[in-house]
């Protein structure tokens, strides 16, 4: 939440100076600066700007995928398409790395130090453990505890990336999902609670039944010592 | 008479002061109560006191209270029980200043602002702090009200009325513990098992319904935008998605042994509890048997029934 927060000021800055910017060479810069803010995690909102999607066609097209590769891609596709793309200052290959942890952690809480060596690519576990403090606890853009025995990080909360189009969909579903796991848990509770009471109310009907049945009893004594 | 402040400072209350204000009301109304029975019941009473705090900047924090006579004669507080509570206050916490006073009620009256008036040479802008003491179990707020006095233009006169503040509720980690066993005082003496266990089911229940609610609100938004009828806000899209990924909360093997290890342990326990219940029933049973009817083989040096 308090990233959201943090970078809304960012976002709405950059959204505001995109807009009045005409050529395409100010705005790759302005991409290049966007990308290396050390607050900003959010692409989506630049990136649907019309005037960037006009450097589509141009020479400089190389800069709206690199974009692309901040707000939805990871270290590892970058990589891989090392060739078409330009070369990152060392800001911008950090912003990647921690928004590769960020996406790593969208699938599992628990992720082993070998999966997040080899997907950051960083040699030994002192690196890692520093990055992962430094750039991504202290930021606040993760939360968790590292377990150096177990050798995993176990992430509690982690902020999100922009989102693609499907993805909407599954959270709808996720949520209709959780939705109907606590509609069965109230009337469950509810049940519960009227079962109770009504054991309660058969108990204490029980234990009048009984005691007037003891009552009687005694009468009948007292009538059989006298007669 | 009330409208909203202008002063633009933030007012913490501590559940401290609400709680022994309700208390002072509490007592004396049972007090009035208990000396006149049979007859039409009477107004219910106002009580006073003063309230006392730390005021740092525009940050307003009311800790305390205590509890004051007032006059109906002269219509004024004891102004030297104030002077000499604030002294011995003043040894236990240094940092406390009469902040100002308070009264039960439904709504200012135009006796308070005198009240107000006086008060004002010892803190030049005193607080009101007014609880409703009526019960209203449809209201969903605390029924606290912190007026501030401001000078208006009224007619041509400039005069004191009451604002009205908005406040917001402060607890140190003791007063805390305390609101809380509050809350969950559990109805002592119909004891029995079963209402204890519907009163915290109940709790349960109620909780349940309120995230039960909000989730509706949330998949409701969602739906709506994925059907173009709202803007896609990318901000609010992130926070949900970042959310929605900590779920399912809890789920690994260890956390499953470990809750059916507690579940098998909590139902042997339940079994043998109820065991040894019927074994001494059972016991209790053939001793009556015994002295019932065995007074005749007694004689005969014959075995027992059992």
């Amino acid at each position: 939440m308090e990233t959201e927060e943090g970078q809304a000021q960012v976002i709405q800055h950059f959204v505001n100076k995109a807009s009045t910017l005409e050529t395409t060479s100010s705005l790759a810069n302005l991409i290049a600066e966007a990308t290396s803010h050390p607050s900003l995690f959010a692409f989506s909102e630049i990136l649907s700007l019309p005037n960037l999607l006009q450097l589509q066609g141009t020479e400089d097209s190389a800069y709206i995928d690199l974009l692309r590769l901040f707000a939805y891609g990871t270290w590892r596709d970058y990589k891989g398409n090392s060739a078409l793309l330009p070369k990152l200052l060392p800001d911008q290959i950090l912003k990647l790395k921690q928004l590769t942890v960020l996406t790593l952690s969208e699938t599992t809480k628990v992720l082993s130090y070998n999966k997040l060596q080899e997907e950051l690519e960083v040699s030994n576990v002192r690196e890692l453990e520093d990055f992962l403090i430094n750039d991504c606890m202290y930021t606040g853009i993760v939360k968790g505890k590292l377990n150096q025995v177990g050798r995993c990080f176990e992430v509690q909360f982690a902020a999100e990336r922009d989102l693609m189009h499907g993805q909407l969909g599954s959270m709808i579903d996720t949520l209709g999902n959780w939705l109907a796991t606590s509609d069965t848990m109230l009337s469950l509770t509810e049940e519960k609670i009227d079962w109770a009471s009504k054991m309660c109310q058969l108990n204490m009907d029980r234990q009048q039944e009984l005691q007037g049945r003891i009552d009687e009893a005694k009468k009948n004594i007292h009538y059989n010592v006298i007669s | 008479m009330a409208s909203s402040s202008s002063s633009g400072l933030t007012f913490k209350l501590h559940p401290l002061v609400i709680v022994n204000i309700s208390d002072h009301y509490t007592r004396v109304k049972s007090q009035t109560n208990g000396c006149s029975d049979g007859g039409p019941p009477s107004p219910p009473p106002r009580v006073y006191g003063c309230v006392i705090g730390v005021q740092r900047g525009r940050t307003v924090e009311i800790f305390n209270s205590f509890e004051l006579l007032y006059d109906p004669v002269t219509h004024s507080l004891d102004r030297a029980f104030i002077e000499k509570k604030q002294e011995l206050y003043k040894k236990v916490f240094p940092n406390f200043y009469i902040l100002g006073w308070y009264s039960t009620g439904s709504d200012a009256e135009e006796s308070d602002m005198q009240i107000h008036k006086a008060l004002m040479d010892i803190n030049e802008s005193p607080v009101y702090v007014l609880l409703n003491p009526s019960i209203n179990p449809a209201q969903k707020d605390l029924p606290v009200t912190i007026y501030e006095s401001e000078l208006h233009v009224i007619d041509g006169i400039p005069q004191l009325i009451f604002v009205c503040s908005s406040y917001t509720i402060e607890t140190v980690e003791a007063e805390r513990i305390s609101v809380d066993h509050v809350a969950h005082l559990k109805p002592s003496d119909g004891g029995s098992a079963a209402t204890q266990l519907a009163a915290h089911l109940t709790g349960i229940h109620s909780a349940i319904k309120m995230l039960n609610s909000r989730i509706r609100v949330l998949h409701h938004y969602l739906v709506a935008m994925q059907k173009g009828e709202i803007p896609c806000e990318n901000s609010l899209l992130r926070q949900v998605s970042s959310l929605l990924r900590r779920l399912p909360a809890i789920e690994s093997e260890k956390f499953q042994d470990d809750f059916l290890m507690e579940y098998n342990d909590t139902l042997l326990i339940a079994y043998l509890a109820m065991f040894t219940n019927c074994s001494s029933t059972m016991n209790e049973l053939v001793d009556k048997f015994n002295t019932a009817y065995d007074r005749h083989s007694r004689r005969g040096g014959r075995t027992a029934f059992i």
